[in-house]
Protein backbone atom coordinates (compact mmCIF):
# COMPACT_ATOMS: atom_id res chain seq x y z
CA UNK A 1 0.00 0.00 0.00
CA UNK A 2 1.57 3.54 -0.35
CA UNK A 3 2.48 5.33 2.09
CA UNK A 4 2.70 2.38 4.57
CA UNK A 5 5.22 0.26 5.90
CA UNK A 6 4.66 -3.85 6.18
CA UNK A 7 7.64 -5.98 7.77
CA UNK A 8 7.62 -9.18 8.09
CA UNK A 9 9.77 -11.86 10.15
CA UNK A 10 12.63 -9.46 9.79
CA UNK A 11 15.77 -10.55 11.36
CA UNK A 12 19.62 -8.90 11.36
CA UNK A 13 22.31 -10.74 12.86
CA UNK A 14 25.98 -9.44 13.43
CA UNK A 15 29.27 -11.68 14.19
CA UNK A 16 31.43 -10.17 16.40
CA UNK A 17 34.31 -11.26 18.82
CA UNK A 18 34.05 -11.67 22.24
CA UNK A 19 36.40 -9.63 24.29
CA UNK A 20 38.15 -11.54 27.10
CA UNK A 21 39.07 -9.35 30.28
CA UNK A 22 42.34 -8.24 31.15
CA UNK A 23 45.50 -8.25 29.59
CA UNK A 24 45.83 -11.90 28.76
CA UNK A 25 42.65 -11.92 27.36
CA UNK A 26 43.26 -9.88 24.99
CA UNK A 27 45.82 -11.27 24.20
CA UNK A 28 43.59 -14.68 23.84
CA UNK A 29 41.26 -13.48 21.82
CA UNK A 30 44.50 -12.17 19.34
CA UNK A 31 45.18 -15.69 19.07
CA UNK A 32 42.28 -17.59 18.94
CA UNK A 33 39.07 -15.09 18.61
CA UNK A 34 36.00 -16.40 19.94
CA UNK A 35 32.88 -15.56 17.95
CA UNK A 36 29.85 -14.79 18.93
CA UNK A 37 26.09 -14.21 17.17
CA UNK A 38 24.15 -11.16 18.31
CA UNK A 39 20.64 -10.77 17.22
CA UNK A 40 19.80 -7.52 17.34
CA UNK A 41 16.82 -7.75 15.95
CA UNK A 42 15.00 -11.05 15.51
CA UNK A 43 12.13 -11.85 13.89
CA UNK A 44 9.61 -8.33 13.98
CA UNK A 45 6.59 -8.22 12.20
CA UNK A 46 4.40 -5.38 12.56
CA UNK A 47 2.06 -2.71 9.96
CA UNK A 48 2.06 1.33 9.91
CA UNK A 49 -0.70 2.32 7.92
CA UNK A 50 -1.01 5.48 6.09
CA UNK A 51 -1.08 8.75 7.67
CA UNK A 52 -0.05 6.60 11.32
CA UNK A 53 2.78 7.28 13.79
CA UNK A 54 4.05 4.73 14.81
CA UNK A 55 6.35 4.92 18.32
CA UNK A 56 8.60 2.02 18.87
CA UNK A 57 10.10 1.93 21.76
CA UNK A 58 12.46 0.31 23.53
CA UNK A 59 15.40 0.19 26.17
CA UNK A 60 18.78 0.84 24.79
CA UNK A 61 19.97 -1.89 22.87
CA UNK A 62 16.83 -3.29 22.21
CA UNK A 63 17.44 -3.24 18.06
CA UNK A 64 14.81 0.41 17.56
CA UNK A 65 17.74 1.81 15.34
CA UNK A 66 18.82 -1.72 13.64
CA UNK A 67 14.83 -2.16 12.37
CA UNK A 68 14.93 1.70 11.40
CA UNK A 69 18.46 0.86 9.79
CA UNK A 70 16.54 -2.05 7.86
CA UNK A 71 13.47 0.19 6.64
CA UNK A 72 15.63 3.02 5.33
CA UNK A 73 17.99 1.07 2.90
CA UNK A 74 21.12 1.13 5.38
CA UNK A 75 21.69 -2.39 6.23
CA UNK A 76 19.57 -5.46 4.55
CA UNK A 77 18.08 -7.84 6.91
CA UNK A 78 19.48 -11.22 7.48
CA UNK A 79 15.98 -12.65 6.75
CA UNK A 80 12.47 -11.32 6.54
CA UNK A 81 10.84 -8.91 4.70
CA UNK A 82 10.01 -5.43 4.97
CA UNK A 83 7.94 -3.39 2.25
CA UNK A 84 8.21 0.84 2.79
CA UNK A 85 5.40 2.48 0.27
CA UNK A 86 5.76 -0.74 -1.84
CA UNK A 87 9.39 -1.07 -2.57
CA UNK A 88 11.78 -3.03 -0.78
CA UNK A 89 14.45 -0.64 1.16
CA UNK A 90 17.28 -2.83 0.85
CA UNK A 91 17.25 -3.88 -2.71
CA UNK A 92 15.88 -0.48 -4.24
CA UNK A 93 17.92 1.49 -2.31
CA UNK A 94 17.92 4.92 -4.26
CA UNK A 95 13.94 4.02 -4.88
CA UNK A 96 13.39 3.80 -1.55
CA UNK A 97 15.32 6.92 -0.94
CA UNK A 98 12.89 9.38 -3.16
CA UNK A 99 9.89 7.89 -0.48
CA UNK A 100 11.61 8.74 2.75
CA UNK A 101 12.87 10.62 4.81
CA UNK A 102 14.43 10.20 8.13
CA UNK A 103 16.57 12.07 10.33
CA UNK A 104 18.70 10.45 12.88
CA UNK A 105 18.67 13.11 16.00
CA UNK A 106 22.19 13.02 16.28
CA UNK A 107 23.83 13.30 13.20
CA UNK A 108 23.26 15.70 10.92
CA UNK A 109 22.63 14.75 6.79
CA UNK A 110 23.29 18.10 5.78
CA UNK A 111 26.82 20.01 4.35
CA UNK A 112 28.79 20.80 7.34
CA UNK A 113 30.12 23.53 5.26
CA UNK A 114 27.53 25.06 3.60
CA UNK A 115 24.56 27.19 4.75
CA UNK A 116 21.64 25.52 5.51
CA UNK A 117 19.77 27.05 2.64
CA UNK A 118 22.53 25.78 0.36
CA UNK A 119 22.14 22.47 1.79
CA UNK A 120 18.07 22.85 0.74
CA UNK A 121 19.05 24.22 -2.63
CA UNK A 122 21.44 20.99 -3.14
CA UNK A 123 18.50 18.28 -2.36
CA UNK A 124 15.73 20.39 -4.10
CA UNK A 125 17.66 19.09 -6.97
CA UNK A 126 18.84 15.47 -6.09
CA UNK A 127 15.06 15.35 -5.50
CA UNK A 128 14.27 17.08 -8.46
CA UNK A 129 11.38 19.24 -6.80
CA UNK A 130 9.73 22.14 -8.68
CA UNK A 131 11.36 25.50 -7.56
CA UNK A 132 7.81 26.73 -6.69
CA UNK A 133 7.17 23.65 -4.92
CA UNK A 134 10.26 23.84 -2.97
CA UNK A 135 9.89 27.26 -2.10
CA UNK A 136 6.09 27.20 -0.96
CA UNK A 137 7.11 24.26 1.55
CA UNK A 138 9.94 26.00 2.76
CA UNK A 139 7.65 28.84 3.84
CA UNK A 140 5.26 26.00 5.50
CA UNK A 141 7.94 24.49 7.11
CA UNK A 142 9.67 28.36 8.46
CA UNK A 143 6.42 29.17 9.63
CA UNK A 144 6.50 26.57 12.18
CA UNK A 145 9.89 25.92 12.67
CA UNK A 146 11.10 29.19 12.14
CA UNK A 147 14.00 28.39 10.18
CA UNK A 148 14.35 31.78 8.86
CA UNK A 149 16.09 33.18 11.27
CA UNK A 150 19.36 31.25 11.17
CA UNK A 151 19.14 29.33 7.93
CA UNK A 152 22.14 31.27 5.91
CA UNK A 153 24.21 30.12 8.72
CA UNK A 154 26.61 27.36 8.12
CA UNK A 155 25.56 23.71 9.56
CA UNK A 156 28.63 23.23 11.76
CA UNK A 157 28.05 26.52 13.74
CA UNK A 158 24.25 25.59 14.20
CA UNK A 159 23.04 24.92 17.71
CA UNK A 160 21.58 21.26 18.13
CA UNK A 161 17.70 22.58 18.26
CA UNK A 162 18.35 24.51 14.93
CA UNK A 163 20.40 21.62 13.24
CA UNK A 164 18.06 19.43 14.10
CA UNK A 165 15.28 21.34 12.91
CA UNK A 166 16.87 21.85 9.52
CA UNK A 167 17.65 18.45 9.35
CA UNK A 168 13.93 17.62 10.22
CA UNK A 169 13.19 20.38 7.14
CA UNK A 170 15.55 18.69 4.68
CA UNK A 171 14.48 15.27 5.50
CA UNK A 172 10.17 16.40 4.22
CA UNK A 173 11.66 18.87 1.45
CA UNK A 174 10.55 16.52 -0.99
CA UNK A 175 7.39 15.29 0.31
CA UNK A 176 8.28 12.19 1.24
CA UNK A 177 5.15 9.78 2.05
CA UNK A 178 7.20 7.66 4.99
CA UNK A 179 9.20 9.41 7.79
CA UNK A 180 11.46 7.72 10.14
CA UNK A 181 12.77 9.73 12.80
CA UNK A 182 15.33 8.53 15.19
CA UNK A 183 15.59 10.13 18.73
CA UNK A 184 14.69 13.64 17.01
CA UNK A 185 14.14 15.32 19.69
CA UNK A 186 17.72 14.17 21.90
CA UNK A 187 18.91 17.23 23.71
CA UNK A 188 16.15 19.87 23.08
CA UNK A 189 15.13 22.34 25.48
CA UNK A 190 11.83 22.24 25.85
CA UNK A 191 10.77 24.64 24.03
CA UNK A 192 12.08 23.75 20.59
CA UNK A 193 11.02 19.91 21.42
CA UNK A 194 7.09 21.53 21.60
CA UNK A 195 8.09 23.06 18.07
CA UNK A 196 8.84 20.11 16.43
CA UNK A 197 6.36 17.87 18.40
CA UNK A 198 3.98 20.44 16.53
CA UNK A 199 5.78 20.11 13.13
CA UNK A 200 4.82 16.14 13.45
CA UNK A 201 1.70 16.75 14.52
CA UNK A 202 1.23 18.63 11.66
CA UNK A 203 2.95 16.19 8.82
CA UNK A 204 0.60 12.88 10.35
CA UNK A 205 -3.08 14.73 10.52
CA UNK A 206 -2.61 17.78 7.93
CA UNK A 207 -0.09 15.95 5.14
CA UNK A 208 -1.25 12.38 6.11
CA UNK A 209 2.43 11.12 6.26
CA UNK A 210 3.57 7.76 7.41
CA UNK A 211 5.92 8.29 10.38
CA UNK A 212 8.04 5.86 12.97
CA UNK A 213 9.63 7.45 15.87
CA UNK A 214 11.64 5.63 18.29
CA UNK A 215 12.63 8.09 21.41
CA UNK A 216 13.01 7.85 24.83
CA UNK A 217 10.85 10.75 25.38
CA UNK A 218 7.29 9.12 27.15
CA UNK A 219 6.10 12.72 26.72
CA UNK A 220 6.96 12.85 23.23
CA UNK A 221 4.88 9.48 22.82
CA UNK A 222 1.84 10.16 24.41
CA UNK A 223 1.12 14.26 22.58
CA UNK A 224 2.12 12.13 19.38
CA UNK A 225 1.73 8.53 19.09
CA UNK A 226 -1.72 6.44 18.73
CA UNK A 227 0.21 3.13 18.75
CA UNK A 228 2.87 1.96 20.10
CA UNK A 229 5.52 -1.62 19.24
CA UNK A 230 7.72 -2.13 22.22
CA UNK A 231 11.20 -4.68 21.36
CA UNK A 232 13.11 -5.76 23.66
CA UNK A 233 16.29 -8.09 22.81
CA UNK A 234 15.20 -7.49 19.60
CA UNK A 235 11.85 -9.21 19.84
CA UNK A 236 8.83 -7.42 19.52
CA UNK A 237 7.20 -8.00 22.85
CA UNK A 238 3.94 -5.66 22.55
CA UNK A 239 1.88 -3.99 19.94
CA UNK A 240 -0.85 -2.11 20.87
CA UNK A 241 -2.80 1.38 21.57
CA UNK A 242 -1.70 3.47 24.27
CA UNK A 243 -4.94 2.74 26.27
CA UNK A 244 -4.28 -1.25 25.74
CA UNK A 245 -0.81 -0.61 27.03
CA UNK A 246 -1.75 1.27 30.03
CA UNK A 247 -4.42 -1.00 30.83
CA UNK A 248 -1.77 -3.70 31.01
CA UNK A 249 0.63 -2.35 32.74
CA UNK A 250 -0.55 1.02 33.70
CA UNK A 251 -2.63 -0.79 36.63
CA UNK A 252 -1.81 1.75 39.45
CA UNK A 253 -4.69 4.42 38.97
CA UNK A 254 -6.95 5.62 41.49
CA UNK A 255 -9.84 7.52 41.19
CA UNK A 256 -10.43 9.43 44.62
CA UNK A 257 -14.26 10.59 45.02
CA UNK A 258 -16.34 12.65 47.83
CA UNK A 259 -19.96 11.23 48.22
CA UNK A 260 -22.94 13.37 48.32
CA UNK A 261 -24.40 11.51 50.84
CA UNK A 262 -21.47 10.07 53.44
CA UNK A 263 -24.19 7.04 53.67
CA UNK A 264 -24.30 5.77 50.70
CA UNK A 265 -24.25 2.12 50.02
CA UNK A 266 -20.79 1.64 47.87
CA UNK A 267 -19.86 -1.38 46.13
CA UNK A 268 -17.12 -2.85 42.93
CA UNK A 269 -17.85 -1.46 39.63
CA UNK A 270 -16.99 -3.58 36.45
CA UNK A 271 -13.43 -4.11 36.56
CA UNK A 272 -13.08 -1.69 39.50
CA UNK A 273 -12.65 -2.45 42.94
CA UNK A 274 -13.25 -0.29 46.28
CA UNK A 275 -9.68 -0.10 47.87
CA UNK A 276 -11.04 2.17 51.00
CA UNK A 277 -13.46 3.75 52.25
CA UNK A 278 -13.66 6.88 54.97
CA UNK A 279 -16.74 8.04 55.94
CA UNK A 280 -17.78 10.30 52.51
CA UNK A 281 -14.59 9.62 51.08
CA UNK A 282 -14.25 6.64 48.75
CA UNK A 283 -11.33 5.21 46.60
CA UNK A 284 -11.22 3.01 43.78
CA UNK A 285 -8.67 1.54 41.86
CA UNK A 286 -7.99 -1.37 39.00
CA UNK A 287 -9.25 -4.81 39.88
CA UNK A 288 -7.79 -7.12 37.32
CA UNK A 289 -6.33 -7.47 33.81
CA UNK A 290 -9.88 -5.85 32.97
CA UNK A 291 -9.22 -3.08 34.34
CA UNK A 292 -10.76 -0.25 32.24
CA UNK A 293 -8.50 3.02 31.34
CA UNK A 294 -8.58 5.40 34.28
CA UNK A 295 -10.93 7.79 32.12
CA UNK A 296 -13.41 4.93 31.57
CA UNK A 297 -13.23 4.31 35.38
CA UNK A 298 -13.46 8.04 36.29
CA UNK A 299 -17.25 7.62 33.80
CA UNK A 300 -18.18 4.96 35.31
CA UNK A 301 -17.97 6.22 39.34
CA UNK A 302 -19.30 9.82 38.29
CA UNK A 303 -22.45 7.83 36.58
CA UNK A 304 -22.77 5.36 39.51
CA UNK A 305 -22.47 7.88 42.47
CA UNK A 306 -23.75 11.24 43.43
CA UNK A 307 -20.21 12.94 44.08
CA UNK A 308 -19.07 16.08 45.60
CA UNK A 309 -15.56 15.85 44.31
CA UNK A 310 -13.51 13.97 42.36
CA UNK A 311 -9.43 13.46 41.40
CA UNK A 312 -7.43 10.91 39.62
CA UNK A 313 -4.09 9.66 40.38
CA UNK A 314 -2.51 7.75 37.48
CA UNK A 315 1.20 6.58 36.68
CA UNK A 316 2.12 8.53 34.16
CA UNK A 317 3.60 6.61 30.51
CA UNK A 318 7.14 6.66 31.69
CA UNK A 319 6.05 4.25 34.76
CA UNK A 320 3.74 2.38 32.64
CA UNK A 321 6.43 1.81 30.00
CA UNK A 322 8.95 0.80 32.80
CA UNK A 323 6.39 -1.52 34.10
CA UNK A 324 6.28 -3.32 30.28
CA UNK A 325 10.06 -3.16 30.23
CA UNK A 326 10.34 -5.16 33.18
CA UNK A 327 7.61 -7.75 32.21
CA UNK A 328 9.38 -7.87 28.60
CA UNK A 329 12.45 -8.91 30.75
CA UNK A 330 10.95 -11.46 32.95
CA UNK A 331 9.52 -13.12 29.88
CA UNK A 332 12.73 -12.66 28.42
CA UNK A 333 14.28 -14.69 31.27
CA UNK B 1 22.91 15.73 -16.91
CA UNK B 2 20.86 16.17 -13.87
CA UNK B 3 23.87 14.81 -11.71
CA UNK B 4 26.46 16.47 -13.45
CA UNK B 5 24.60 19.76 -13.10
CA UNK B 6 24.13 18.55 -9.02
CA UNK B 7 28.19 17.60 -9.21
CA UNK B 8 28.74 21.22 -10.03
CA UNK B 9 26.92 22.51 -8.51
CA UNK B 10 27.84 21.02 -4.76
CA UNK B 11 31.54 21.54 -6.41
CA UNK B 12 31.20 25.22 -6.59
CA UNK B 13 29.42 25.66 -3.40
CA UNK B 14 32.12 23.80 -1.44
CA UNK B 15 35.24 25.85 -3.43
CA UNK B 16 33.15 28.75 -2.30
CA UNK B 17 32.61 27.69 1.19
CA UNK B 18 36.46 27.24 1.58
CA UNK B 19 37.15 30.31 -0.04
CA UNK B 20 35.25 32.42 3.02
CA UNK B 21 38.12 30.91 5.22
CA UNK B 22 41.23 33.12 3.50
CA UNK B 23 43.44 31.63 5.56
CA UNK B 24 42.63 28.34 5.75
CA UNK B 25 42.28 28.68 2.26
CA UNK B 26 46.02 29.60 1.68
CA UNK B 27 46.98 26.99 4.37
CA UNK B 28 45.90 24.21 2.25
CA UNK B 29 47.14 25.27 -0.68
CA UNK B 30 50.35 25.72 0.69
CA UNK B 31 50.41 22.37 2.56
CA UNK B 32 49.34 20.96 -0.39
CA UNK B 33 53.07 22.32 -1.84
CA UNK B 34 54.89 21.57 0.52
CA UNK B 35 53.86 17.95 0.70
CA UNK B 36 55.53 17.44 -2.18
CA UNK B 37 58.91 19.20 -0.83
CA UNK B 38 60.51 15.33 -0.72
CA UNK B 39 60.21 15.04 -5.16
CA UNK B 40 61.11 18.54 -5.67
CA UNK B 41 64.46 18.07 -3.36
CA UNK B 42 64.31 14.74 -5.32
CA UNK B 43 64.03 16.64 -8.91
CA UNK B 44 66.83 19.20 -7.64
CA UNK B 45 69.74 17.10 -6.38
CA UNK B 46 68.64 14.54 -9.33
CA UNK B 47 69.39 18.22 -11.88
CA UNK B 48 72.32 19.15 -9.96
CA UNK B 49 74.18 16.55 -8.93
CA UNK B 50 73.39 13.23 -10.57
CA UNK B 51 73.87 13.16 -15.08
CA UNK B 52 70.99 9.80 -14.76
CA UNK B 53 70.01 6.83 -12.84
CA UNK B 54 69.67 3.17 -13.48
CA UNK B 55 70.55 3.90 -16.97
CA UNK B 56 68.50 7.17 -17.82
CA UNK B 57 69.14 10.53 -17.92
CA UNK B 58 68.43 12.92 -15.39
CA UNK B 59 66.00 14.58 -17.82
CA UNK B 60 64.27 11.42 -18.82
CA UNK B 61 63.97 9.98 -14.68
CA UNK B 62 62.37 13.99 -14.01
CA UNK B 63 59.44 12.40 -16.08
CA UNK B 64 58.95 9.34 -13.58
CA UNK B 65 57.81 12.07 -10.56
CA UNK B 66 56.39 14.67 -13.04
CA UNK B 67 54.28 11.97 -14.30
CA UNK B 68 52.85 10.59 -10.97
CA UNK B 69 52.41 14.02 -9.17
CA UNK B 70 50.29 14.93 -11.85
CA UNK B 71 48.71 11.60 -11.61
CA UNK B 72 48.37 12.17 -7.99
CA UNK B 73 47.09 15.92 -7.77
CA UNK B 74 43.91 14.84 -10.25
CA UNK B 75 43.77 11.81 -7.75
CA UNK B 76 43.28 14.22 -5.09
CA UNK B 77 41.21 17.06 -6.55
CA UNK B 78 38.84 14.36 -8.74
CA UNK B 79 38.27 11.02 -6.63
CA UNK B 80 41.26 11.82 -3.24
CA UNK B 81 37.82 11.62 -0.66
CA UNK B 82 37.91 8.25 -0.92
CA UNK B 83 41.05 8.22 1.51
CA UNK B 84 40.71 8.32 4.92
CA UNK B 85 36.85 7.34 4.98
CA UNK B 86 37.34 5.52 8.31
CA UNK B 87 36.97 8.30 9.75
CA UNK B 88 33.65 9.27 8.37
CA UNK B 89 32.60 6.14 8.57
CA UNK B 90 33.00 5.78 12.26
CA UNK B 91 30.86 8.82 12.31
CA UNK B 92 28.17 7.49 10.43
CA UNK B 93 27.91 9.37 7.65
CA UNK B 94 27.93 6.54 5.08
CA UNK B 95 24.62 6.06 6.95
CA UNK B 96 23.94 9.66 5.64
CA UNK B 97 24.66 9.11 2.27
CA UNK B 98 22.56 5.57 1.58
CA UNK B 99 19.87 7.54 3.07
CA UNK B 100 19.50 9.76 -0.39
CA UNK B 101 18.72 9.08 -3.97
CA UNK B 102 22.42 9.39 -5.37
CA UNK B 103 25.38 7.15 -5.35
CA UNK B 104 27.12 6.62 -2.19
CA UNK B 105 31.26 7.05 -3.77
CA UNK B 106 30.04 10.49 -5.39
CA UNK B 107 28.64 11.64 -2.25
CA UNK B 108 31.72 10.94 -0.67
CA UNK B 109 33.40 12.85 -4.17
CA UNK B 110 31.27 15.84 -3.21
CA UNK B 111 31.99 15.74 0.77
CA UNK B 112 34.31 19.12 0.65
CA UNK B 113 36.47 21.37 -1.56
CA UNK B 114 40.08 19.54 -1.69
CA UNK B 115 42.06 22.96 -1.78
CA UNK B 116 45.09 20.97 -1.14
CA UNK B 117 45.06 19.91 -4.39
CA UNK B 118 45.64 22.88 -5.96
CA UNK B 119 48.62 23.20 -4.20
CA UNK B 120 49.70 19.49 -5.41
CA UNK B 121 48.74 20.26 -8.96
CA UNK B 122 50.71 23.62 -8.87
CA UNK B 123 53.83 21.88 -8.17
CA UNK B 124 53.11 19.30 -10.47
CA UNK B 125 52.63 21.46 -12.96
CA UNK B 126 55.61 23.14 -12.88
CA UNK B 127 57.46 19.78 -12.25
CA UNK B 128 56.21 18.37 -15.41
CA UNK B 129 56.66 21.93 -17.38
CA UNK B 130 60.27 21.46 -16.58
CA UNK B 131 60.12 17.63 -17.35
CA UNK B 132 58.95 18.03 -20.77
CA UNK B 133 61.30 21.44 -21.27
CA UNK B 134 64.43 19.42 -20.33
CA UNK B 135 62.98 16.06 -22.27
CA UNK B 136 65.22 15.64 -25.43
CA UNK B 137 62.25 13.79 -26.90
CA UNK B 138 60.28 14.46 -29.79
CA UNK B 139 56.97 15.08 -28.35
CA UNK B 140 54.61 13.81 -31.36
CA UNK B 141 50.82 14.25 -31.23
CA UNK B 142 51.05 10.03 -29.94
CA UNK B 143 53.85 11.00 -27.86
CA UNK B 144 51.57 13.29 -25.95
CA UNK B 145 48.14 11.41 -25.83
CA UNK B 146 50.23 8.62 -24.41
CA UNK B 147 51.09 11.01 -21.19
CA UNK B 148 47.85 12.11 -20.94
CA UNK B 149 46.15 8.70 -20.59
CA UNK B 150 49.15 7.55 -18.36
CA UNK B 151 48.61 10.52 -16.42
CA UNK B 152 44.42 9.54 -16.80
CA UNK B 153 45.95 5.39 -15.72
CA UNK B 154 48.07 6.98 -12.98
CA UNK B 155 45.50 8.82 -11.14
CA UNK B 156 42.56 6.17 -11.43
CA UNK B 157 45.33 3.06 -10.51
CA UNK B 158 45.98 5.73 -7.05
CA UNK B 159 42.28 5.73 -7.01
CA UNK B 160 41.57 1.94 -7.71
CA UNK B 161 44.52 1.54 -4.39
CA UNK B 162 42.53 3.82 -2.08
CA UNK B 163 38.90 2.36 -3.52
CA UNK B 164 40.19 -1.14 -2.26
CA UNK B 165 41.26 0.22 1.38
CA UNK B 166 37.70 2.31 1.43
CA UNK B 167 35.98 -0.73 0.78
CA UNK B 168 38.23 -2.35 3.69
CA UNK B 169 36.92 0.31 5.72
CA UNK B 170 33.65 -0.04 5.48
CA UNK B 171 34.06 -3.56 7.23
CA UNK B 172 37.10 -2.63 9.84
CA UNK B 173 37.51 1.25 9.82
CA UNK B 174 40.92 0.92 11.27
CA UNK B 175 41.35 -0.23 7.85
CA UNK B 176 42.28 3.69 7.20
CA UNK B 177 45.99 2.76 8.18
CA UNK B 178 46.64 1.16 4.87
CA UNK B 179 45.36 3.95 3.47
CA UNK B 180 48.60 6.24 5.28
CA UNK B 181 51.21 3.30 4.53
CA UNK B 182 49.74 3.31 0.68
CA UNK B 183 50.30 7.35 0.24
CA UNK B 184 53.42 6.82 2.55
CA UNK B 185 54.74 4.09 -0.24
CA UNK B 186 53.60 6.06 -3.07
CA UNK B 187 55.35 9.25 -2.69
CA UNK B 188 58.61 7.34 -1.57
CA UNK B 189 59.16 4.97 -4.60
CA UNK B 190 57.08 6.87 -6.94
CA UNK B 191 59.65 9.00 -8.17
CA UNK B 192 62.25 5.99 -8.80
CA UNK B 193 63.11 4.18 -12.11
CA UNK B 194 61.85 0.73 -10.31
CA UNK B 195 65.10 -0.72 -11.61
CA UNK B 196 68.06 0.75 -9.30
CA UNK B 197 65.92 -1.56 -6.52
CA UNK B 198 66.90 -4.69 -5.63
CA UNK B 199 65.02 -7.16 -8.10
CA UNK B 200 62.72 -8.31 -4.66
CA UNK B 201 61.09 -4.97 -4.37
CA UNK B 202 60.79 -4.17 -7.77
CA UNK B 203 58.85 -7.21 -7.92
CA UNK B 204 56.74 -6.63 -5.31
CA UNK B 205 56.04 -2.97 -6.41
CA UNK B 206 55.44 -4.34 -10.18
CA UNK B 207 52.99 -7.04 -8.74
CA UNK B 208 52.48 -7.32 -5.10
CA UNK B 209 51.41 -3.11 -5.32
CA UNK B 210 51.25 -2.13 -8.42
CA UNK B 211 53.17 1.07 -8.11
CA UNK B 212 55.63 0.43 -11.17
CA UNK B 213 52.19 1.06 -13.56
CA UNK B 214 51.53 4.63 -12.52
CA UNK B 215 54.52 6.24 -13.57
CA UNK B 216 57.78 4.11 -14.02
CA UNK B 217 56.97 1.66 -17.04
CA UNK B 218 54.29 4.78 -18.95
CA UNK B 219 57.89 7.32 -18.46
CA UNK B 220 59.83 4.19 -19.43
CA UNK B 221 58.02 3.64 -22.93
CA UNK B 222 58.07 7.23 -23.78
CA UNK B 223 61.74 7.17 -23.33
CA UNK B 224 62.14 4.09 -24.81
CA UNK B 225 63.59 2.20 -21.92
CA UNK B 226 60.77 -0.13 -22.25
CA UNK B 227 62.54 -3.11 -23.10
CA UNK B 228 64.72 -2.96 -20.33
CA UNK B 229 62.21 -2.76 -17.31
CA UNK B 230 61.93 -6.76 -16.74
CA UNK B 231 58.53 -6.78 -17.41
CA UNK B 232 56.44 -8.08 -20.63
CA UNK B 233 56.89 -4.37 -23.04
CA UNK B 234 53.04 -5.01 -24.25
CA UNK B 235 51.90 -5.13 -20.07
CA UNK B 236 54.16 -2.02 -19.13
CA UNK B 237 52.63 0.38 -22.52
CA UNK B 238 49.26 -0.96 -21.28
CA UNK B 239 49.81 0.97 -17.91
CA UNK B 240 46.96 3.45 -18.91
CA UNK B 241 44.69 0.74 -19.51
CA UNK B 242 45.13 -1.36 -16.60
CA UNK B 243 44.59 2.00 -14.28
CA UNK B 244 40.97 1.92 -15.81
CA UNK B 245 40.82 -1.81 -15.57
CA UNK B 246 41.77 -1.62 -12.17
CA UNK B 247 39.23 1.30 -11.39
CA UNK B 248 36.55 -0.27 -12.43
CA UNK B 249 37.82 -3.82 -10.38
CA UNK B 250 38.39 -1.63 -7.47
CA UNK B 251 34.38 0.37 -7.81
CA UNK B 252 32.96 -3.47 -8.17
CA UNK B 253 34.53 -4.42 -5.25
CA UNK B 254 33.08 -1.17 -3.15
CA UNK B 255 29.86 -2.01 -4.29
CA UNK B 256 29.95 -5.77 -2.92
CA UNK B 257 31.52 -3.96 0.36
CA UNK B 258 28.57 -1.33 0.48
CA UNK B 259 25.86 -4.05 -0.28
CA UNK B 260 27.44 -5.76 2.67
CA UNK B 261 28.09 -2.59 4.87
CA UNK B 262 26.63 -3.01 8.89
CA UNK B 263 26.61 0.21 9.95
CA UNK B 264 28.08 1.57 13.11
CA UNK B 265 26.94 1.59 16.50
CA UNK B 266 24.33 -1.51 15.72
Amino acid sequence: MIGSIEVRGLSRTFHTTVRRPGFTGALRSLVNPERAVKHAVSDITFDVSQGELLALLGPNGAGKSTTIKMLTGILTPTSGEARVAGVVPYRERERNARNIGAVFGQRTQLWWDLPVRESFAILRDIYEVPRAEHAARLREFDDILELSTFWDTRVRHLSLGQRVRCDLAAALLHDPMVVFLDEPTIGMDVVVKEQVREFLRHQVEERGRTVLLTTHDMTEVERLAERVVLINHGRLVLDGTLDEIRRRFGSTWQVRATLADPHTPVGPLPGIVLVRRDGPQVVFGPDGPAAPTVHTALKLVIERYEVTGVAVDEADLEDVMRAAYVHANAEAV
Amino acid sequence: MNAVRIMWRITRLNFRAQLEYRTEFLMMIAIGAIWQVSVIVFATVLLTRFTGMGGWDSSDVLLIPATRMLAHGLFVLLLGRVHGLGRHIQEGKIDAYLLRPMPVYRQIQLQYFPTNAIGDLTVATGLMVGAISRSDLDWTAGRISYLIAAVLGGMLLEAALFTVVASASLRFPAADYWGRWLEELLGTFGSYPLNVLPRAVGGLLTYGLPLAFVAYFPAAVLTGHGHSTGTPYWLAAASPLLGLAAYLSARLLWRWSLNHYTGVNG
